[in-house]
């Protein structure tokens, strides 16, 4: 049972606003998550993340694959495996 | 909001350039989702049901090709194929209406006059502007 750490985006039209959670990578679509870990915000000026670091740590520790965009999130946040 | 920008400038003193470049790139491939996102919520609706339900699938929840080539019983290059006929068609749209070019020009230029009437505290002709701003803002 693969786990994914992706982004999701949430908040109204033309507002953009991300949610990063933990998700079972087999329940596509039904929109249950584990966890919800961070968020991304691009409205603001420059664009704001914060991530949980303790949860992306454990959670990448346990094998949780992040997804190409959330890699990013955590590469600017400073997290590493 | 100083996080993000921290990690980005304080990373730049030690980085060459070829590194540099990368870093910024990077931070533009996340611009790239943003426009994306942003072209669907404009024309989105003129997409088929089933191609809104791809581009949605990949661009807006962040799922794989694979994944929703799996789910959806296609190919994993039909989903390729799909997103970027879809990201063609968006970007079409775009060049004859611009939407989303005024869109984003009107809402940092009425963002700029609300600030400025914010800042003028204790002036009530302000206060209006201001409040007319926001109330622009949120119907943009």
């Amino acid at each position: 049972m693969a786990v994914k750490i992706r982004l999701r985006r949430m908040g109204q039209k033309k507002a953009p606003f991300y949610r990063v959670i933990v998700a079972d990578s087999r329940s596509p679509r039904d929109g249950r998550f584990i966890e919800e870990i961070g968020t991304y915000d691009p409205n603001t000026d420059p664009s704001t993340f914060n991530i949980n670091e303790e949860a992306a740590k454990k959670w990448l520790a346990n094998g949780a694959q992040p997804t190409e965009v959330v890699g990013k999130l955590f590469k600017l946040a400073g997290i590493n495996k | 909001m100083k996080n993000w920008q921290k990690s980005i400038f304080v990373k730049k003193k030690h980085l060459t350039p070829i590194l540099l470049s990368c870093k910024i790139s990077k931070v533009m491939e996340m611009e790239e989702i943003l426009k994306q996102a942003l072209l669907y919520d404009f024309y989105g609706e003129l997409l088929t049901g089933h191609q809104k339900r791809v581009y949605e699938d990949v661009v807006l929840n962040d799922y794989s090709f694979s994944e929703v080539a799996e789910d959806l019983g296609i190919s994993r290059q039909g989903v390729h194929d799909m997103i970027r006929r879809c990201n063609r068609l968006l970007a079409d749209y775009e060049e004859k209406l611009h939407l989303v070019e005024k869109f984003v020009h009107l809402r940092d230029q009425v963002g700029r006059i609300q600030r400025i009437a914010g800042e003028q505290t204790g002036n009530p002709a302000m206060k209006e502007i201001e409040k007319i701003a926001a109330a622009v803002l949120e119907e943009l």
